[in-house]
């Protein structure tokens, strides 16, 4: 016989986690409805906790104890005890087989149904689920369809669908306490190394990879030295992770002796990954994501990544985005291509600009309107030869719109270069190369 | 059966020279490409950038690291010339000479890169004992490793140092000139460490003095003229 109890919060549903840790607490089968509202599977749960209306007071009970106001409903289908919960007196149990008299009276609005299916019946002047199951059933079929009847079958608490079960996030967490104090900083990763050990054993017998770690290390005094760090890839490589926390805490080590560590890990789906024999080797993500964090350290975490062209035509509109290790199924991407592939006119191989960051300002002499002599801190000489001037603006709708005109030139040495004037100064974009 | 279609050239495709000069360089082994602004240096690496990231398939593409010392990758030729942007790890060094050769260090180390560069540019002067660091780097492994200052300093264990040399811009229009059409260089092998030149391009298929270079990019033996074209 089904039992199914509802646990529908009061006021806000921001702790819905915690209400579903309450039914948990109760029942191994658990049904998150969202809404601030709990199923749980009250079969069998009579030798624990006695009988329903007991059990219903308990539920009650433990979630005021977690600080949450509920209402509880336990009948023989979901939406009986949702009816329940909502209309009843705070602790309600209806009895087996009474779920149909208790529903009613309840208000269609309690199912859940496809504004089409709604719209119908509020025009065929029904307003409770007990008009709803009084409708002959074959001529409700020929009117609504399937969703009609089955709208009618849950009238009547007739609700054969299983619970959908709901299990808590393992927390990837792993603690030691230290027998004695640890005042290097060599031991200190040891001891982290064996936990990444047995998070990255947990992990990886999940099918999971960390993206990110938290350490905590409390110090001698009740102080606590914490601190995060987020791999370039996954990883499921306790050396690897041990690597990383190594660098990390050579950056900034904790200022007093360590008495207790904690590591813990943010599990992610790893996805698989078949190494091809024929296309070229690939950074390993171990390498990649020690190399990361040594070069960051070395210049910045906003001086590396993937150049990426943003949706702009303003000059030299480059962003840098996360560079990432390659998965080899993540999609297949472009063709196969052994030779350059420029889009130059007939693919011919492209000619680059050195870009100068920041522009050089320059001091330009003018004829006729030309630059004929350019001087500046990088370049300087007589102009022979310049094209131009190549206008463009933008972004004019924001507060920061830009114009320049640009002027491709010849220096007497040879050199080219790219000259842009701003409307108030001339300066160097950049060097052909 | 039918040809694969991803394996033909593209329509019209007739660079069997700078294909041949591009597969040159050896991996596991220090390169240079040296020569002064404007003499196509800069577009030989951004050739080989592409060449190397659309290589492979999917995402199992050649891996590049670039360490800009000057900060001066144009991400729009890149592009341009055909790379996929991210295949593409760019290291910023914002003009520090240290900080440049210590990441070129780092990532030669880092195995799985199919190409480092390490663009130095007007960077310098570089002590000896940084590219002998360089080359013991990637010595053993797959890694080209390039790096592209002004001038050669000798001394250096490079393997393969390449030279640019400026032609003459290309225009387009008489008097009055309406647009930089391009530019034409000349490549030339300034020195090579390997056994013998037919070793050049060997890997790829090509021998250094096999007939298409001679036919399309080849005027005299060791050196190439290539025509850069200035993509709008």
């Amino acid at each position: 016989m089904m039992r199914i109890a509802c646990l529908l919060m009061t006021n806000e549903s921001a702790a819905q986690t915690t209400l579903l840790q309450v039914a948990l607490a109760h029942s191994p089968r658990v049904e998150d409805a969202g809404g601030g509202s709990v199923y749980l599977d009250a079969a069998g749960l009579q030798s624990l906790f006695g009988d329903d209306a007991t059990l219903a007071a308990r539920l009650r009970d433990a979630a005021a104890a977690a600080g949450l106001a509920v209402r509880v409903g336990i009948a023989g289908s979901r939406i009986g005890a949702l009816a329940a919960a909502r209309f009843g007196s705070g602790a309600t149990v209806v009895e087996p087989g009474g779920d149909a008299a208790m529903l009613a009276t309840a208000p269609l609005a309690l199912l859940t149904l496809s504004e089409a299916l709604a719209t119908r019946l509020s025009r065929w002047g029904l307003r409770t689920l007990g008009e709803l199951t009084a409708l002959p059933t074959a001529g409700l079929f020929e009117r609504a369809g399937a969703e009609g009847v089955q709208a009618q079958r849950l009238a009547r608490g007739e609700d054969p669908r299983p619970l959908a079960s709901w299990r808590p996030e393992p927390a990837y967490e792993e603690s030691v306490e230290c027998a004695w104090g640890l005042e290097t900083l060599e031991p200190v990763v040891e001891r982290l190394g064996e936990l990444a050990a047995r998070l990255c054993a947990r992990l990886g017998a999940r099918g999971l990879a960390a993206d990110g770690f938290e350490w905590i290390c409390r110090l001698a005094g009740g102080r606590a030295h914490e601190g995060a760090l987020t791999p370039a890839v996954p990883l499921t490589e306790a050396a690897a992770v041990t690597g990383l926390l190594r660098l990390a805490l050579e950056a900034r080590p904790p200022r007093g002796i360590v008495e207790g560590l904690t590591l813990r890990a943010r599990p992610t789906r790893a996805a698989p990954a078949q190494e091809s024999l024929t296309d070229p080797s690939r950074p390993s993500p171990r390498f990649l994501a020690a190399t990361m964090n040594r070069l960051v350290a070395l210049v910045g975490s906003d001086r590396i990544g993937a150049p990426a062209l943003l949706d702009s035509h303003r000059p030299d509109a480059v962003g840098l985005g996360a560079y990432a290790s390659p998965s080899p199924l993540r999609g297949e991407g472009r063709a196969r291509g052994s030779m350059v592939r420029g889009r130059g006119p007939g693919n011919a191989p492209v000619l680059a600009l050195r870009r100068l960051r920041p522009p050089a300002p320059a001091a330009v002499t003018l004829a006729s309107g030309r630059p004929v002599a350019m001087r500046s801190s990088r370049l300087a000489g007589r102009i022979v030869a310049g094209v131009g001037p190549w206008r463009s603006s933008g972004e004019w709708w924001t507060p920061q719109p830009w114009l320049q005109d640009e002027w491709d030139v010849e220096l007497a040495d040879g050199t080219l270069c790219r000259l842009a004037h701003d409307g108030s100064a001339w300066h160097i974009a950049g060097i052909y190369d | 059966m039918g040809v694969p279609i991803e394996s033909s050239p593209p329509p019209g495709w007739e660079r069997e020279g700078i294909d041949s000069l591009l597969g040159m360089f050896p991996p596991g082994r220090l390169s240079e490409i040296v020569g002064p602004r404007s003499s196509g240096a800069s577009s030989l690496l951004l050739a080989l950038i592409a060449r190397i990231t659309t290589s492979g398939r999917g995402e199992g593409r050649g891996q590049v690291a670039f360490v800009d010392g000057m900060d001066a990758l144009d991400a729009a030729s890149t592009a341009a010339a055909g790379a996929d942007l991210s295949a593409l790890l760019w290291v910023r060094c914002g003009g520090r000479l240290r900080v440049a050769l210590s990441a070129a260090d780092l990532l030669a180390r880092c195995p799985g890169f199919a190409l480092v560069v390490l663009d130095l540019d007007e960077l310098g002067p570089v002590p000896a004992s940084a590219y002998i660091r360089l080359q013991r780097a990637v010595e053993g492994t797959s890694t080209i490793l390039i790096v592209r200052s002004e001038r050669h300093r000798e001394g250096t264990p490079a393997s393969l140092v390449l030279a640019t040399r400026r032609l003459a811009p290309q225009w387009m229009g008489l008097r009055p000139l309406t647009r930089l059409a391009g530019l034409r260089s000349e490549i030339s092998i300034a020195r090579s460490r390997l056994h013998s030149l037919s070793q050049l391009g060997r890997g790829q298929g090509e021998g250094f003095q096999g007939e298409g270079l001679q036919r399309e990019g080849l005027q005299r033996e060791g050196s190439w003229t290539l025509d850069w074209t200035l993509s709008q």
